[in-house]
């Protein structure tokens, strides 16, 4: 008998924003489950392990997200750890190791949410240690991203707007009064705050003159008075002698600033396929806008919300390289060689520290051709293959999720559990339980077993969902 | 190709001025360069795009340097006339593009001036999206003009991939079909299912992405038809990439690498008819001078070099390159030795086929449009529609949407 099928939802258009983004109740059958539970993690996270996700359904919804909210204490000082290991590689000179210094926290994170928020805001604040050579300066901002990550984007976009590696990156270091340079004028409107068709290419010009005399001496930020033009200014419609945080203020006070953050956020957490109608969207903007821009209100709405877990949520995007990596490795409760990790996951497309341009990426179905899709293959395979070329320590036979269960169909579907949280055709379980079920009971068979089975699960097109 | 039939195409078609003229070539002289084409190795004709990302100054690639409009507004970084590679006694190349003037000399390098469309946008984004779509007036990410190509030509089960893109970035815009998921490869020798230590084989993994879904989403529909494909082009580009030789020596730059990649693969009779490449780094806000040098440079020798190559394999007359930036800088330099987002620019089309010299005039330095940017008068969609009505023989009325009237980028009315 073929899987049931997922319900059909009314067309996006046709959502109700007031049911949208009110809060979950689980009831009857259609409860909290694994399967939302997974979900859960894999948005408002890196996926979960077994651990996790027994916790989960035991403390439910509001229970699950309070904890992702506030992190778990970090008894074993990750953080600290992180902190020192990075002094330790911003002594060599280049940028190369950051990408693996902070995947290395991403999989060991106590606080998932706070690296996946931390990530949403280098995409947005896209800036390249391609061309930001000083690593301490790329380090430097990541750490503003990660203070601010579930902070107030008011404080955020204006400690951007002087950060260092944001004005070398965008050339506002050398963003004269003769002369402006409109790169970061250009971009703090059309990226950071309020997106495409909002402003004029004149409120591009003057804002450039707002933010002459912004620069970067001995890598810290400088006011130099001399190149500032002190003249008036236009900026949507506003004049006045402005300097850069007043057209910080500016931006922050246009209605489109919550909008075009909103829609991103949306993007980032809920559906990367349909296109959701300004009406969906209006309730959390103007929420946003009337809560300071707190991002925690915003992250704790939408992942509370009604929508969330419904079908237009749930499978409707696709995993970064990042996130099945990470999220493999969080499930498997592994770890690996974070070095040639980073160099993998440059290849399929996203090496942090180094985003492809100032837009940061695309995601969505940008991600998948059959370059990557192999990539992607040859990544799991890579860690959890009894030689992988990641000198990953994934102990499948010691996995608690794993131990005990011997029946072949029985571990497929709990592999499928663990990986997934949703069920599967009968047909792919078939084949499953085939790779279960190849000869040899001994232990060191068991291992190998284990591991085709998990690459058989983890190279299914369902486990690109996120 | 041999070199005497490259000296022999060159005597007889080599004069410039007769082309530039504006002259269709004689019917002997077509019908030779026909049976040329057949006495070499067959198969469909072939688009490489190039792309120059980040908005390549064009007014310091072809440069008008005898005209003050351009003294004027460059004085950080004017290119000296005596060090221009003169094209005519109005208009060269810069310094370091010797590979494109040779090109051009050969007459395989045409240079369409004044490229662009109307309401220039002047955000990458927005603009290369416009270039990709070929649609400035609506905001539709769908597809792109060559994924349109793609799902027009129609494609049965079992062949080679229509497209390919090489390179670590994502698949242009431009190449997403509906219909056909087309490959993005960094290195081809990467481009391959790694089964070592006991892992599932191949056919396991297909059969399993294989399975019926029912009720499956469009998302999982898509990820399903992907991995199939996946599979199924990893073994063909393993086959075609089996003779690794090439006839000449390429320069070490990562653009020569790709093209190289793409001669191999065509030679190797590949049936895949678009590939594209990217040069990304000219968004040159700041000290331009020599990152733009080193960036010409790179474009001009690898072009120069793969033009070369595919000769000598004799796959010139079914090759056509096209090179192009999502805009050109404002004409004015600013303070920092750069030049910020303009407008119109040059656009190249190299190839054995190809109607070498300039086309059309530069675009005047005094009559500029608002914003102080060169005004265009060739729109890029007249060279797609000429590429795909003429080159790729796909109706261009059904890609663009309406008819575009085509330049005269070939040395005859190609169909």
């Amino acid at each position: 008998m073929p899987a049931p099928a997922e319900p059909q939802p009314q067309p996006i258009e046709q959502v109700d924003p007031a049911w949208a983004w009110a809060s979950y109740e689980p009831s009857g059958s259609e409860g909290w489950s694994l399967d939302l539970a997974a979900h859960l993690y894999r948005r408002a996270g890196f996926s979960a392990n077994w651990s996790q996700l027994s916790q989960a359904l035991n403390d439910g919804c509001q229970g699950t997200v309070d904890r992702l909210l506030s992190g778990v204490p970090d008894p074993d000082g990750h953080y600290e750890q992180a902190a020192g290991m990075v002094e330790t590689l911003l002594g060599s000179s280049s940028g190369q190791n950051l990408p693996a210094w902070w995947l290395h926290l991403m999989v060991h994170t106590p606080h998932p949410l706070l690296e996946k928020m931390t990530l949403f805001w280098h995409g947005h604040f896209a800036t390249s240690a391609a061309k930001v050579t000083d690593p301490r300066l790329m380090h430097d901002q990541n750490r503003l991203l990660r203070a601010h990550a579930l902070g107030r984007f008011g404080p955020l976009l204006e400690a951007m707007a002087k950060n260092p590696a944001m004005l070398l990156w965008l050339d506002s270091a050398t963003n004269r009064k003769a002369r402006p340079n409109e790169n970061f004028a250009r971009e703090v409107m059309e990226l950071f705050s309020m997106g495409l068709g909002n402003y004029t290419e004149r409120d591009i010009k003057e804002a450039a003159r707002a933010f002459t005399g912004w620069e970067v001496k001995h890598g810290e930020f400088r006011f130099n008075r001399y190149e500032h033009d002190q003249r008036p200014k236009t900026v949507l419609g506003l004049t006045g002698p402005w300097n850069g945080d007043d057209v910080i203020r500016i931006l922050l006070e246009q209605p489109a600033t919550a909008q075009f953050l909103v829609k991103k956020v949306y993007r980032y957490l809920v559906s990367e396929t349909e296109e959701p109608p300004e009406t969906l969207l209006d309730p959390l903007a103007e929420g946003l806008r009337r809560n300071d821009y707190d991002m925690t209100w915003l992250v704790r709405t939408v992942v509370t919300s009604n929508l969330f877990y419904s079908p237009h949520a749930v499978r409707q995007r696709i995993k970064s390289p990042l996130e099945l990596a990470v999220g493999l490795l969080r499930a498997l409760e592994g770890t690996a060689n974070m070095y040639v990790l980073a160099e993998e996951l440059e290849a399929l497309g996203q090496a942090v520290f180094f985003p492809p341009n100032v837009k940061g990426w695309d995601g969505g179905t940008t991600w998948i051709n059959s370059s990557t899709l192999l990539g992607r293959a040859n990544l799991v395979w890579g860690l959890v293959g009894r030689e992988g070329r990641y000198n990953s320590k994934v102990d499948l036979v010691r996995l608690s999720a794993l131990e005990g269960v011997d029946e072949p169909a029985a571990l497929a579907r709990r592999v499928v559990e663990l990986l997934l949280g949703s069920t599967l055709p009968d047909e792919v379980y078939v084949q499953l339980t085939a790779v279960a079920n190849e000869a040899g009971q001994a232990n060191s068979d068991r291992r190998q077993r284990l591991a085709r089975l998990v690459q058989a699960v983890a190279t299914l097109p369902e486990f690109q969902l996120a | 190709m041999s070199t005497s039939r490259r000296q022999f195409l060159r005597a007889a078609l080599g004069s410039t001025t007769l082309l530039s003229a504006g002259l269709s070539v004689p019917s002997f002289l077509s019908r030779s360069a026909r049976a040329f084409d057949q006495s070499g190795k067959r198969g469909e004709r072939i688009l490489v795009v190039v792309q120059l990302s980040g908005g390549n100054d064009g007014l310091n690639t072809v440069i008008p340097y005898a005209d003050d409009g351009y003294a004027r507004n460059r004085v950080a970084l004017r290119i000296a006339a005596e060090q221009v590679l003169k094209i005519d006694d109005k208009l060269g190349l810069h310094p370091q593009m010797q590979g494109c003037h040779k090109l051009q000399e050969e007459g395989r390098l045409a240079i369409l001036q004044g490229t662009g469309y109307p309401n220039p946008d002047r955000s990458h984004f927005r603009s290369m999206d416009i270039w990709h779509t070929a649609r400035p007036e609506v905001e539709d990410r769908r597809d792109g003009w060559l994924g349109r190509s793609i799902d027009h030509a129609g494609r049965r089960a079992g062949q080679d991939v229509p497209a390919l893109h090489l390179g670590p970035n994502q698949l242009p815009l431009a190449l997403v079909s509906r219909q056909t998921p087309v490959p993005s490869v960094d290195s081809l020798e990467t481009f391959r299912l790694r089964t070592a230590d006991g892992a599932l084989p191949r056919e396991a993994l297909s059969k399993l992405a294989e399975a019926p879904r029912g009720g499956a989403s469009t998302l999982l529909e898509f990820l399903c038809k992907s991995t199939l494909s996946a599979y199924a082009s990893s073994e063909q580009v393993q086959q075609a990439l089996e003779d690794d030789s090439s006839p000449v020596e390429y320069p070490g730059f990562t653009l020569a690498r790709k093209l190289r990649q793409v001669a191999q693969l065509l030679d190797a009779g590949l049936s895949t008819r678009l590939y594209y490449v990217s040069l990304d780094g000219f968004d040159t806000h700041a000290n331009q001078a020599e990152a733009h040098a080193a960036l010409l440079n790179e474009f001009s020798s690898s072009l120069k070099v793969f033009m070369d190559d595919i000769a000598e394999r004799g796959h010139l007359d079914r090759v056509a390159v096209l090179a192009f930036s999502e805009f050109g800088r404002r004409v004015r330099e600013n303070a920092s030795q750069g030049t910020d987002h303009g407008a119109a620019a040059p656009v190249f089309v190299a190839g054995g086929q190809v109607r070498g010299g300039p086309l059309g005039a530069h675009p005047s330095l005094t009559d500029l449009d608002n914003e102080g940017d060169l005004k265009f008068h060739t729109d890029f969609r007249q060279v797609y529609a000429t590429l795909l009505d003429q080159w790729l023989g796909c109706s261009s009325q059904a890609v663009l949407g309406k008819q575009f009237d085509h330049v005269p980028l070939f040395k005859t009315v190609l169909g």
